[in-house]
């Protein structure tokens, strides 16, 4: 077979005008376009997002640095202008002055950074096994997936109480303010992969035997290649979708533990803390100190949810 | 020609999506006689199951009848209520479906599916309505109906599966029967046995049957008329033996020499550049205007009407022309 | 000595475990069961030829074909291409090698692109794989040209498969079989996911193709008619057992197996010749179960005792009791 030189050379590159054309061609978009709900909590998952990351910017007190604090502040009404600094609190402060409305940006910032990274690690874990059970299978299979059963059984809440106790016991007292946001993480992570590695073992499964990966085999492509290149990128789907509502799920997680006393230290507060710390106030009156986290949090967690659900209808061709 | 049973006129069929409004059927008729078997053929994407869901009433939102009427024995059907449609689906029409596994509820014997049909529709108690599903086993060729009736579906291999599925669209001897693609899940030599059963059953029974294929072998064997479809529309409708063996329509001519046949033995098939166009992009004029090799001028602009021509209509300008020389 | 056949395939077998999970059986106290998929089959391919097999759902074809290009390992039985051993594990570096030389067609030209991976890349995927053409820009060349051999136009490279139709998914698959330079192809019901004017143009195209590269096919299918059309010489399978091996002339004018016989006049008549046929009977038993000696015996009109007892060995193509005793005059003869 000679090279015909009448034939122009394929473009490979797409430009950016391309992309965008073609997204906004897209199924997703389209049914993204034409469901309010997805709009609505895509608008406010962005703006908890761009609040969390730029906290140092937009709130107006340093939460968290003792310095900016003035405990004659403390215990501002909503609304009410603090007695020492005279600034305006919006949602009231608590007891050493702090303003609860810029603690909000920070504990958000934490609670995201928390459910994101945990929800990750337990996506590249939960993923890797599914993969290796499905497309190997036989006892490696059999015991991938026998330990998940058995994870599937028990509370998230508690595999996470126990690894974080785990935890606890290997790492010196004085590391636990620096290491407690990866303790977190990790428990969290690994109280969740059983979720992922069951949905990628199935598609897994039901991808291996299509024909695109037999004609892989034929070419001598090794079972890493064709995991990775070919039935990784075919599984992701269902992955998103879980991943989506995991991350709803994994902050909840995290203000729990978090709210038992066992998650993230007062010093480096997350939504869970900031409710935990509200809670002894309730009673006396100070109402806004656990109002306000807790509002956010049930935001947050809805909103993500529902994109969630959102984004499984959207990828399920049956509803298209 | 005695009064037709199912008579479709001009039939549109429009389903709506995110993107546009995609006219699935443009402009269907025909006429099917009673004992009269119609084969209705064409590519994926012709149209032609959507036509026979749209006559039992079967399009579901976001498909809708956007023209056209359907008549059943001289009566309007497309525009009845659905409850009542229901009642006349299964008692006067029925439908045959292409896989016979997903036709039957595994949970049920094929006696209790049977018996519970019969009754829906004609008033009988349960022992004269078991001795009908008996009958109807026997008549659609089960052997020892006595025992097999007491069967689960799993327990029937795929022919009698088939066979079952028939019995269970005669219950209540309806006046017309669709089967959509009844033999494409089954193998060359079951597929023999059950379109002659089909054949057999519609001329004994004087139904009018609509045969829906992607098999010009299976309408050959089977039907008296066929209407061949593409992109919606009826390219040609006629007499099964004149359409087969001496195509007029331009589709039609290369879709019979595409076929390979046990006969003749040629190199090469006849080969139609192309493929069927999508919903979404049905040219303008006559749809197989890109893929002809006989068209003109104005087969790119306006869409061609069924002719009467040599016995039967042909939707295509090249007999307009050949019509006004004559 | 004549040469030896490119491809030779003799006494394969492959059963298959359908048990029920060990658990099961123990408590039901159900013995294994064991599926003889393919059971004892032989033939030969010679270069440039397209040796077909024909045969209903459930009767081992696609089994044989994944199993001769090495998607499957093999019950027992051996299979040679061009002197290399596919089953013999010491010749695995030479098998390495052949590889290249071998590729398959699928049924699903919806199933068989990899969805997300654009078309270039997957045509590319082989040459890569086997470094058939080095550096980026040849690679690229090399794709332009292959689709333009398939009759698709090198800037559908771009295009991911869902843009195509299934005619044109089948030509992309056809590209990537010849991407690696390779003279055997398996096809494996190549067109029977695809409609009539759709499907001659895949025949025509792969007959085109065979001509001009002399390539080698092993072609599947359950379509008599797809199969005159394109084999040289047909083998027919009932059951996981070669019933008969013929030149596909012969098979069609004078076939000898009666299960041939049944599944030719089993072929709607499109001609409607009115050609005398003898109505089919029966249906394919279940193979978990299969009937005794012939399995063909209890749709078969010529069978005897020999038939319900002794397995008939191939003997000059065909395995039938009845044709090698001569009793074939009692078969109704088409008028």
């Amino acid at each position: 077979m000679s090279h015909l030189a009448a034939t122009p050379p394929p473009r490979l590159k797409l430009t950016l005008k391309d992309r965008v054309a073609i997204w906004r061609d897209s199924d997703l978009w389209l049914s993204f376009k034409a469901s309010p709900v997805a709009i609505l909590s895509t608008a406010v998952t962005l703006l908890i997002v761009i609040a969390a990351i730029f906290a140092d910017v937009l709130a107006p007190q340093n939460a968290f640095d003792p310095v900016a604090l003035n405990l004659l502040d403390g215990f501002a009404h909503p609304m009410e202008r603090g007695m020492g600094s005279s600034m305006l609190f919006v949602m009231g402060s608590d007891e050493q002055g702090r303003d609860i409305f810029s603690a909000l940006f920070y504990g958000t910032r934490l609670s995201l950074l928390v459910g994101v990274a945990s929800v990750i690690f337990s996506m590249v874990l939960g993923i890797g096994l599914g993969l290796i059970a499905g497309y190997r299978g036989g006892k490696i299979e059999m015991l991938i997936m026998r330990v998940a059963d058995i994870q599937l059984s028990f509370p998230a809440i508690l595999i996470a109480l126990l690894i974080f106790g785990v935890a606890r016991g290997l790492i010196p007292p004085q590391q636990y303010e620096t290491t407690a946001v990866f303790v977190i993480i990790i428990a969290i992570g690994l109280s969740n992969w059983a979720q992922h590695a069951r949905t990628v073992r199935a598609s897994t499964l039901v991808e291996r035997n299509k024909e695109y990966v037999q004609a892989a085999r034929l070419m001598g492509i090794s079972g890493f290649g064709i995991m990775a290149r070919h039935v990784l990128p075919n599984v992701m789907g269902p992955v998103l979708v879980i991943a989506t509502i995991n991350l709803a799920l994994a902050i909840i997680e995290e203000a729990t533990l978090s709210f038992l006393g066992v998650g993230l230290p007062i010093t480096q507060p997350s939504l869970g803390t900031l409710i935990r710390s509200g809670q002894k106030y309730l009673l006396s009156g100070e109402w806004w100190i656990l109002l306000f986290p807790a509002m956010i949090l049930v935001i947050l967690a809805l909103a993500i949810n529902l994109l969630g659900d959102w984004l499984r209808d959207a990828l399920n061709p049956k509803l298209r | 020609m005695s009064d037709p049973v199912i008579s479709v006129r001009n039939l549109q069929v429009e389903f709506v999506t995110r993107r546009a409004t995609l006219r699935a059927i443009d402009g269907v008729s025909f006429d099917i006689a009673r004992g009269e078997v119609l084969g209705v053929v064409g590519e994926s994407g012709a149209g032609k199951s959507v036509t026979g869901a749209a006559i039992i009433g079967l399009i579901e939102p976001p498909g809708r009848i956007s023209g056209g009427e359907i008549l059943l024995n001289g009566r309007r059907i497309d525009n009845l209520p659905p409850e009542e449609m229901r009642k006349i689906r299964g008692r006067k029409v029925a439908m045959i479906f292409q896989d016979p596994l997903t036709s039957l509820n595994p949970l049920f014997r094929v006696g209790e599916q049977l018996v519970e049909t019969i009754r829906t529709h004609l008033p009988m108690n349960e022992r004269q309505a078991r001795d009908r599903a008996i009958d109807l086993l026997t008549e659609v060729g089960i052997p020892a109906p006595e025992k097999r009736i007491d069967g689960y579906p799993h327990e029937f291999s795929g022919g009698m599966r088939q066979r079952v599925v028939i019995a269970l669209a005669l219950c209540a001897e309806p006046d017309f029967i669709v089967a959509d693609e009844p033999t494409t899940a089954l193998d060359v030599s079951v597929q023999a046995q059950i379109i002659s059963l089909i054949k057999k059953l519609g001329r004994e029974r004087g139904m009018a049957v609509m045969l829906v294929t992607h098999d010009m072998g299976v309408i050959a064997e089977t039907a008296d008329r066929v209407a061949v479809m593409y992109a919606g529309r009826v390219a040609e409708i006629g007499p099964v033996r004149d359409v087969v063996q001496r195509p007029m329509h331009p589709y039609a001519k290369g879709l019979m020499g595409a076929i390979p046949t046990l006969e003749a033995a040629t190199d090469r098939l006849v080969q139609i550049p192309g493929s069927m166009p999508r919903l979404s992009s049905i040219p303008r004029g006559c749809a197989f205007n890109p893929r002809c090799g006989e068209a003109f001028a104005r087969c790119c602009v306006d869409q061609p009407a069924p002719l009467p021509v040599g016995g039967r209509h042909v939707a295509c300008h090249l007999y307009e022309t050949l019509e006004a020389v004559r | 000595m004549s040469p030896r056949p490119y491809v030779e395939v003799t006494d394969l077998k492959k059963v298959f475990d359908v048990s029920k999970p060990w658990l099961n059986r123990v408590i039901e106290r159900s013995p294994k069961q064991i599926l003889k998929a393919v059971d004892g089959v032989s033939f030969d391919i010679r270069k440039g030829e397209t040796f077909a097999l024909v045969g209903e759902s459930g009767s081992g074809k696609s089994t044989v074909a994944k199993m001769v290009v090495g998607l499957l390992g093999v019950s027992g039985g051996e299979v040679t291409i061009d002197n290399i051993s596919m089953t013999d594990p010491a010749q695995r570096a030479q098998r390495a090698r052949l590889r290249r030389k071998m590729q398959m067609i699928f049924q699903d030209p919806y199933a068989s692109l990899n969805p997300r991976w654009r078309v270039d890349r997957i045509i590319a995927e082989p040459i890569r794989a086997f470094n058939v053409v080095e550096g980026e820009a040849n690679i690229v060349a090399r794709v332009g040209e292959l689709l333009t051999l398939v009759g698709l136009h090198p800037d559908d490279g771009r295009k991911f498969p869902h843009e195509f139709s299934g005619g044109q998914r089948q030509r992309v698959a056809i590209a990537r079989a010849l991407a690696s330079n390779a003279d055997f192809i398996v096809c494996d019901e190549p067109t029977s996911a695809l409609d009539v004017s759709v499907q001659a143009q895949i025949l025509n195209l792969m007959r085109d193709l065979q001509e001009k590269f002399g390539l080698t096919y092993l072609f599947i299918s359950h379509n008599l008619a797809v199969v005159r059309h394109m084999a040289t010489r047909i083998g027919v399978m009932y059951l996981g057992r070669l019933v008969e091996v013929s030149e596909a002339k012969q098979m069609f004018s004078h076939p000898r197996h009666p299960y041939t016989r049944m599944l030719l006049d089993a072929v709607p008549d499109l001609a409607m010749s009115g050609r005398a046929r003898i109505p089919v009977a029966g249906e394919i038993p279940n193979p978990i179960n299969p009937p005794s000696g012939c399995t063909f015996h209890p749709r078969c009109p010529l069978a005897n005792e020999r038939c319900r007892a002794e397995n008939p060995l191939p003997i000059n193509g065909v395995a039938c009791h009845a044709v090698v005793e001569g009793r074939t005059l009692l078969m109704p003869v088409p008028a």
